[in-house]
């Protein structure tokens, strides 16, 4: 539904958001999310989409039809290109009450020209749908943060758009207003049906919303996957560290075969799967994360041989309430361990099991 | 395609836009031809006819063959320090009382201060005149409480320049200071008084210090103001034979007939080139100064000193300041307007007292008709500033190609001292070929060039307000740019437009020295007025006329003052 190819985009200050050949594609209907740390270049690759900023190079083409193409001279201004967005900020219209808002973009469609009353039930139905009704005669500036979101919702999809973009749209909210709106903003997209693409730097967001996620750092897309598969199977160290919290172990590879390769670390060999997307690369780190350690007692030999068992003494043991957490000293090396550490306490002596198909061997950098 | 700084451009562009180009035009067709004429016109010989003759370098000779030259250059350095020095000192004051203290009646400041830039500053001028003449009040006290014979203070000298022109800048002074006060982040102090540091230790390393950048910078705009101030140097300086180089500008167009406008040019010339490089020092130490300049977040809140028992002391001071600064100048103007012909204050004098000179005032057609032009003057003026400025404002603040050349160019009138930018103006309306000389529309124009870096800067500060995304989210929505602008930013700018014509009204109907060369007999307006009164000697009706200016005016700076504190918009 929308491709993009070979998106760049620089700045004169090198560390602002630029971006060199981004290409990925979204299907229709899919909620896409575009994952990075702030300055990675992903408001830039959603700007670049809205028609927003003029990239200096590459092509965009949406539902067939190309919006931008640097090398053929063609850009579609934002205002021809039939999209819906929600910004940081709202950019809710203060001037202007919450029905006006609404109807604005109706009010500048050029394909067709809408009758009051059709304005009226489209915007008023709406409005409905975003739980705004009541208020749409108020004034946008008395709204609060939370009504200000759906507003800036209502008003972009009451023109049926082809593409809905989101940058950031939850990031002003508090943290639980948050997750309610989470929770509504997927529920509503797929009952629109409305291709999203959604722009964060919160993960636990990407995960929870997203059919596909890009992972962006730098300026350049790192990685594709869906939701799970980047959180199982980060393709390096940076994807690793930046989704969930991960306990990762560098070192130089010893030996491979198709599926496992035994890894030196500072704690010694470590026997990995090989992660699905290290596939053809030199993988020189494992990845395990804090839920997938197993702690055991030293005088517990049970059903396991020596391997990724390492003697270490507990430092800290914190309770999360769903979770307990704690943090084991092994050699020089930190590992975090999450889950059912309950009858362990503070100094005890432990062993920390990595299970091999629980340990991926992924590369350090991209 | 070049590489080009983060710009937030919404449309497509690019190539730069019409309106740039128009408006980039309109500029130029503005500002350029002072340039020009005014350089043209140093080098050139006028003929028996009073046009332009052979090319000449005699008017740059006569220049600096000026026996005076030096001593008119010292005092052009000397005046405009020791002026910057009194307005900041007694403007940094009350800053600091009014925003850092818990002293008395700190509103009174803010009154004073509003009500101040209503009056126009040849009224103003002569209050101090009045009140240190020889025979003034003051010197009577002085001779009344030390004896002795002579006057103790001559006014018409270096000191009574600097002293007057101090007292004329300060309220300015106190408004551009107050903020940087205001909003000095209190966190700092703290640190400092944890760290054992007391009042007044912390007044002297911490306060000082941070505002010390600021401090800096408005000097240099008060030295830069009054290095090309007029009034005080030709109503205080000229009389005592102290000149500097724009009074000088104005003796050598007075005292000659016909006029001698080559010269007079090549004076001009040399104060321009004076003013670029002041202007180029002063957007340097500007642009630094932002580095100081605290955000304020959530919760933010400066911290007010308590003084204790100095508290009422405090009061006194902020009592005393306006009392002087304003109201006595006030009172003096009010005092000569009830006399038929002017004495100082005397208890003999009060059975003289009428109200003849008002009666006069307001019946006097001529009168009447320049309240009328100064009026539509300053209206018309200001209406085409903020017209211009709000579109040429949004093309700058929202980068687009071309921005830059407009904003440079709006910023040059202000190399322009307002009587050398009269003198330009006066050449291009005799020589221009244009029948305008001497019309209320001459005037317009030249007001509107003068006032447009002004109205620029108002208007590029509204916009910034204004957040992108706001008009982003409209061409999302459909909108062509042109709707986007006047749906969305204009009815945004709405607060800021109206306080950007007042401010332009309040400056452009303020000043005598870029009418005084310009106004013929059908445009008399104000200021004019007054300093030609003040010429012929008729203090009565000067006076007249002053209080009911100021009067009006004061409406008008009131709606500023409440407009500014609404919309928390910089008041200059």
């Amino acid at each position: 539904m929308l491709q993009v190819e070979n998106l760049t985009k620089l700045y004169a200050a090198e560390d602002s958001g630029g971006i060199r050949n981004i290409a990925f594609e979204v299907a229709t209907g899919e909620f896409y999310t575009l994952l990075g740390p702030s300055g990675c270049g992903k408001t830039t690759t959603l700007r670049s989409v809205a028609g927003l900023e003029e990239p200096s190079n590459g092509r965009v083409t949406l539902e067939d039809r190309i919006i931008f193409d640097f090398d053929r001279g063609v850009f579609v201004p934002a205002n021809q290109r039939r999209l819906g967005m929600v910004f940081q900020s709202y950019a809710v219209w203060p001037h202007m009450s919450v029905f006006d808002n609404t109807a604005f973009p109706l009010r500048m469609a050029r394909d067709r020209r809408w009758s009051k009353t059709d304005v009226q039930r489209r915007v008023m139905r709406t409005l409905e749908t975003m739980g705004l009704a009541a208020l749409a005669g108020r004034s946008a500036a008395q709204l609060s943060g939370g009504q200000q979101q759906r507003l800036a919702l209502a008003r972009a999809l009451v023109g049926e758009p082809r593409l809905l973009l989101l940058d950031e749209p939850l990031s002003n909210l508090d943290a639980l207003l948050r997750e309610q709106m989470r929770t509504e903003l997927r529920r509503l997209q797929k009952e629109v049906g409305v291709t999203a693409i959604y722009v964060t730097h919160d993960q636990s967001e990407a995960l929870a919303l997203s059919d596909r996620i890009a992972v962006m750092h730098n300026g350049a897309i790192v990685q594709i996957g869906l939701p799970r598969q980047i959180y199982d199977q980060p393709c390096n160290a940076f994807v690793a560290t930046f989704i969930g919290r991960s306990n990762l172990l560098r070192g130089k590879l010893l030996e491979r075969d198709q599926q496992h390769a035994r890894i030196a670390t500072a704690l010694g060999p470590i026997l990995c799967k090989i992660s699905h997307s290290a596939a053809d690369r030199l993988p020189g780190a494992a990845l395990i994360r804090p839920e997938h350690v197993v702690l055991k007692r030293p005088d517990d030999r049970a059903g396991d041989g020596a391997v990724n068992r390492f003697r270490g003494r507990i430092v800290q043991v914190a309770f999360l309430g769903e979770a307990t957490e704690c943090v084991v000293q092994v050699g020089d090396v930190v590992i975090l361990v999450r889950g059912a550490t309950d009858q362990y306490d503070a100094a005890d002596e432990v062993d920390v099991f990595f299970p091999p198909e629980r340990t991926s061997a992924i590369t350090e950098d991209a | 395609m070049g590489v080009r700084p983060g710009s937030r451009r919404v449309f497509a562009l690019r190539r730069v836009p019409l309106k740039v180009i128009g408006l980039i035009a309109l500029f130029s067709a503005g500002i350029i031809p002072p340039f020009i004429f005014l350089i043209y016109s140093s080098l050139h010989q006028l003929d028996s006819s009073g046009a332009f003759g052979a090319l000449t370098a005699a008017n740059f000779a006569t220049v600096f063959n000026d026996r005076a030259l030096a001593t008119t250059l010292i005092n052009s350095m000397l005046y405009p320090l020791g002026a910057a020095l009194v307005a900041l000192t007694v403007g940094g004051v009350q800053a600091w009382l009014a925003e850092r203290t818990d002293a008395k009646f700190r509103q009174i400041l803010y009154v004073a201060a509003i009500i101040s830039l209503g009056i126009p500053y040849v009224l103003y001028i002569v209050a101090w005149l009045l009140l240190l003449s020889k025979a003034g009040p003051v010197n009577a006290i002085l001779q009344h409480l030390l004896g002795g014979a002579g006057p103790y203070i001559n006014v018409y000298s270096l000191g009574g320049m600097i002293f007057i022109e101090g007292m004329l800048w300060s309220p300015l002074a106190f408004l551009l200071l107050s903020p940087v006060f205001r909003n000095s982040d209190a966190s700092f102090e703290e640190a400092a008084s944890i760290c054992g540091a007391g009042v007044f230790s912390t007044l002297r390393h911490i306060t000082i210090g941070m505002v010390r950048p600021a401090l800096l910078a408005f000097g240099l705009l008060a030295f830069i103001k009054a290095s090309e101030a007029f009034e005080v140097p030709a109503l205080v300086g000229l009389p005592g034979s102290r000149r500097v180089l724009t009074s000088t500008i104005y003796q050598t167009l007075t005292l000659n007939i016909p006029p001698d406008t080559g010269s007079a040019s090549a004076f001009g010339v040399l104060l321009l080139i004076v003013m670029a490089v002041l202007l180029h020092i002063y957007n340097r130490v500007a642009a630094r100064t932002w580095r100081y300049q605290t955000v304020t977040g959530k919760g933010f809140r400066p911290r007010v000193v308590r003084l204790g028992r100095w508290r009422y002391a405090a009061g006194a001071l902020i009592v005393a300041i306006p009392l002087v600064v304003i109201v006595l100048p006030l009172a003096t103007i009010l005092w000569a307007a009830l006399l038929p012909y002017y004495q100082p204050f005397s208890i003999a004098a009060l059975p003289k007292l009428g109200v003849a000179n008002f009666v006069q005032v307001l019946h006097s057609r001529s009168f009447q008709a320049s309240i009328v032009n100064t009026l539509l003057l300053g209206a018309c003026a200001a209406t085409v500033v903020t017209a211009l400025s709000v579109v040429a404002g949004w093309c700058v603040a929202r980068r687009m190609r071309g921005g830059a050349v407009l904003d440079t160019l709006a910023a040059l009138p202000l190399v322009f001292p307002a009587i050398v930018l009269g003198l330009a103006f006066l050449q291009i309306f005799v020589h221009g070929g244009t029948h305008i000389y001497g019309t209320l529309l001459s005037l317009i124009i030249a007001s509107t060039v003068a006032y447009m870096p002004y109205g620029l800067r108002y208007a590029q500060l509204g916009v910034i307000q204004i957040h992108p995304e706001l008009e982003e989210a409209a061409a999302i929505a459909g909108a062509r740019q042109g709707t986007a602008f006047f749906q969305i930013v204009l009815p945004l700018l709405v607060p800021a437009m109206i306080s950007c014509w007042l401010f332009v009204f309040l400056i452009a109907v303020r000043a005598v020295s870029l009418m005084l060369l310009l106004v013929g007999p059908d445009s008399q307006i104000v200021a004019v007025t007054l300093f030609d009164f003040w010429n012929n000697g008729q203090v009565g009706e000067l006076a007249a006329l002053g209080c009911v200016w100021t009067a009006i005016m004061t409406v008008f700076s009131v709606a500023f003052l409440v407009l500014a504190r609404r919309y928390q918009l910089p008041l200059s």
